[in-house]
């Protein structure tokens, strides 16, 4: 569960605001998507999740844990993948993934069997031997998503998770997320697509200029605007 | 042309970094505070820039008896070429081949030509910036002592304007030329390296036989033979560098038949290495050009037992961390050369310096001399001398700015800040025991230091380096450089990395004249020995502790 308790965060000085006093949950089962416009403040909330970003004001808990208390406990049962896949170049796939096994304390057996099931899945066994520079961006990518499940997090915060991914892997993608969830794990990700959205999310909260305008089910986000697809009720609460 | 100057204009604003750096202090009002902390630095080289001066107005005084000295210039002019030939080759392979801003350039409608245009004034600009620190004070100070007259100024701004050219043109036609090998090379960064050895051999090499034929050191009887005959000096140092004899006598010459002709001549030869340059440029510069970033495609899946047999039984966070820096900073081309060749090279270039001379040079004597009397002071000469050479590198003053755009991987990780500067410090720390090997080597070998004079020092040196690599990772950790796209920019044009070699630089230079004004006192050396350990091993470990409470403090204030 992640809890936001009126966060906010801005940038030159306070001249752009780009989290204005954000409250809101994610619980845990949950997939919860993160819409908004270019500029709303969305990755800025997911790196305060993950103690990238400090908030100018207000708290941010990860299964009750505070971050800017206790980073160390909350990243340790949190990872993340950000918008864009800048990774070690110089490191093979496999050396940057049993870093990430390293530093999150993932033990040999349990190492092996969920990177063998991931590069099978995301179809990178072939490059795993291979330094990092030599990969696609959607391989980069890839690369990225199975060192952030490596750890089996109980949180998972992922920003744009499926840039650059071909169809085969979005689709497992999608099915990693479901599966995560439904062990009980917490899933927060930023999208502009928003089939994915209606489709996955659980619940869905939409950002814009730093506010959260709204949040909540597909069937309650409908309710709201009486409009029939996500696209027109984005469309409609963001506009200017 | 127009596209040529706006193409210059934006590439030297993006590699200094002119528009951020103005976008912070103006708008945002954020680095307002390094205004006088540059300040400070400038300030910070008075002492050393004193004791060059001084040192130019005794050579000055020397060689004016017997008409000679312009070749003060010689020495100014040919020590910024060297300095161009030899470093010149980093930028020139970074700016040329590995500035990803060649992604963007490259598919807009702009000439080869144009693009290495671009990078060559980027290179220039900073040559002009690197050299400086030697070659100017020496122009100034001996057109005030030589009371030059105006056609000696208006030639000293020319004669610095086309100073680093010819150095800087062969050593782009001679990367342009080993880029397009090694592009054809499945092992690009094997081969680059090997490259820039060769070609850092090589500069060694040319300055081993300068040093040869214009004899080494302050050997009295041959600096009587050069200066039996007017200008001999030059003209044997002219012989294997030309250039450099034609900017002296363009200089002393001033506005005279000789002095402009020279100047012609320096002119005339800069302009067709320029030209040369870019003729080659648009032809080839390109074909090394791309396919760079292309990696080897020939992948081969790893089998399920190799598989298992490369996944690691989990190491504990610090020696994963070490891991990491060891290998990015030894796969990274850039890194490699400008951090752990360094302590290599210095100890290299002083070896060079004592076997070229003779027997009776001044530095071997000096420490020879040092080395048969009193053990101690030698101790604490010898010890300056090692913790120079594995200290001043920029590994340490670039242990977090390296990071990059990755440093989100090293905050979002469930690491204590303290264990990850742990494990940077031990990298960094490596490479400066490296550093002190090599120096150690040097003395033995070419200075003929004891083994009973080498290991005290080698302790001292320990113990100082420790220090001094704290030193270099506070600095880089207040204020570290992570939004770079050229790995030049994190370790070799990182202000951090100057400041911190400014203040190394300082800290020894304030020992040493501590050390020299108590052993004047007469304090016995092998006490000053012991005193000046133990304030280290108290410096070094209180720094530590302090470097850590900063780490917890900086690792949450950073923000990517």
């Amino acid at each position: 569960m992640i809890e936001f308790k009126r966060v906010s965060k801005s940038y030159n000085k306070g001249k752009v605001r780009a989290v204005d006093d954000l409250t809101m949950t994610v619980n845990s089962g949950e997939i919860f998507g993160f819409l908004g416009p270019n500029g709303a403040g969305k990755t800025t909330t997911l790196k305060m999740t993950v103690g990238l970003l400090k908030p100018d004001a207000g708290t941010v808990a990860v299964n009750g844990i505070d971050i800017q208390d206790s980073p160390l406990k909350c990243k340790s049962i949190t990872t993340y993948v950000p918008d864009y896949p800048a990774v070690y170049e110089r490191l093979t796939g496999l050396e940057y993934l049993n870093f990430i096994g390293d530093v999150y304390g993932v033990q040999k057996k349990e190492r092996l069997a969920r990177i063998e099931k991931w590069l099978e899945i995301f179809e990178l066994s072939g490059a795993v031997g291979s330094p990092i520079q030599s990969y696609s961006h959607g391989m980069k990518q890839k690369i990225v998503l199975i060192a952030a499940l490596l750890p089996a997090p109980r949180v998972m915060v992922l920003d744009e998770p499926m840039v650059g991914l071909d169809p085969r892997a979005a689709h497992h993608m999608k099915e990693m997320m479901r599966e995560h969830c439904d062990k009980g794990g917490t899933l927060f990700f930023s999208t502009h697509i928003m089939e994915v959205a209606e489709k996955l999310c659980d619940r869905i909260g939409i950002i814009n200029k730093g506010k959260l305008i709204a949040s909540g089910t597909m069937a309650e986000l409908r309710k709201l605007n009486e409009e029939q697809s996500l696209e027109n009720i984005f469309l409609e609460l963001t506009e200017t | 042309m127009t596209k040529l100057f706006t193409l210059i204009r934006v590439s030297l604003r993006a590699n200094f970094g002119l528009s951020v750096l103005r976008y912070r202090i103006f708008t945002e009002k954020r680095d307002r505070w390094m205004i006088p902390l540059i300040g400070l630095a400038v300030l910070g080289l008075g002492p050393t820039l004193y004791g060059y001066l001084k040192l130019i107005e005794i050579l000055f005084g020397m060689l004016v008896v017997i008409g000679q000295q312009s070749a003060i210039l010689t020495f100014g002019i040919l020590s910024g070429q060297i300095l161009i030939l030899i470093f010149g080759l980093f930028y020139v392979i970074s700016a040329f081949y590995f500035s990803r801003d060649l992604e963007i350039l490259i598919p807009l409608p702009l000439k080869p030509g144009q693009v290495m245009l671009s990078k060559f004034a980027v290179i220039l600009v900073n040559e002009y910036l690197t050299v400086a620190g030697f070659v100017l004070p020496v122009f100034i100070y001996y057109g005030i002592l030589a009371k030059a007259g105006l056609p000696y100024w208006v030639n000293v701004l020319l004669v610095y304007l086309l100073l680093p050219v010819i150095p800087l043109a062969i050593v782009a036609l001679l990367s342009i030329g080993m880029m397009r090998i090694v592009n054809i090379s499945r092992k690009k960064d094997a081969l680059i390296i090997a490259g820039s050895l060769a070609l850092i051999a090589s500069g060694l090499a040319f300055q081993f036989v300068l040093s040869r034929s214009a004899g080494s050191g302050i050997n009295t009887q041959a600096l009587s033979d050069f200066f039996a005959s007017p200008d001999s000096l030059l003209m044997r140092i002219g012989a294997k560098f030309p250039p450099s004899i034609w900017a002296t006598k363009a200089l002393a010459g001033g506005w005279s038949a000789n002095g402009l002709l020279n100047l012609l001549v320096l002119s005339g030869v800069s302009l067709a290495f320029f030209i040369g340059i870019l003729v080659l440029s648009e032809k080839i510069f390109y074909r090394g050009l791309i396919g760079i970033g292309e990696i080897s495609s020939r992948r081969k899946a790893l089998s399920a037992l190799e598989l298992s047999r490369k996944i690691s039984s989990g190491r504990r966070p610090v020696r994963a961390i070490f891991g990491r820096e060891v290998r990015i900073m030894n796969r990274t081309p850039i890194f490699l050369l400008n951090g752990v060749l360094t302590v290599v090279l210095i100890p290299l270039v002083f070896f060079i310096m004592a076997k070229a001379g003779s027997r009776d040079a001044s530095l071997v004597a000096l420490l020879s001399a040092f080395s048969s009397g009193n053990a101690s002071t030698t101790a604490l000469v010898v010890a300056g001398f090692m913790t120079l050479c594995g200290t001043i590198n920029g590994t340490a003053s670039s242990a977090f700015s390296r990071e990059g755009g990755q440093f989100w991987i090293s905050k979002a990780i469930p690491v204590a800040p303290k264990d990850q500067v742990i494990a940077k410090f031990f990298h960094s720390y490596m490479i400066a025991l490296l550093g002190i090997l090599a120096a150690a080597l040097v003395c033995f070998q070419a200075f003929h230091v004891k083994i009973s004079v080498l290991a005290p020092a080698a302790i001292l040196a320990l113990a100082a380096s420790v220090f001094l690599v704290v030193i270099g990772m506070t600095i880089d950790l207040a204020r570290p450089l992570l939004d770079w796209i050229n790995p030049m920019k994190a370790i070799k044009q990182n202000l951090n990395v100057l400041f911190a070699t400014i203040v190394d630089t300082g800290l020894l230079v304030s020992l040493g004249f501590a050390a020299a004004r108590l052993l004047k006192a007469g304090i016995p050396a092998r006490s000053l020995l012991l005193v000046l350990f133990a304030v280290l091993c108290v410096f070094a470990a209180g720094s530590f502790f302090l470097l850590l409470k900063f780490a917890a403090k900086r690792y949450r204030e950073i923000e990517v």
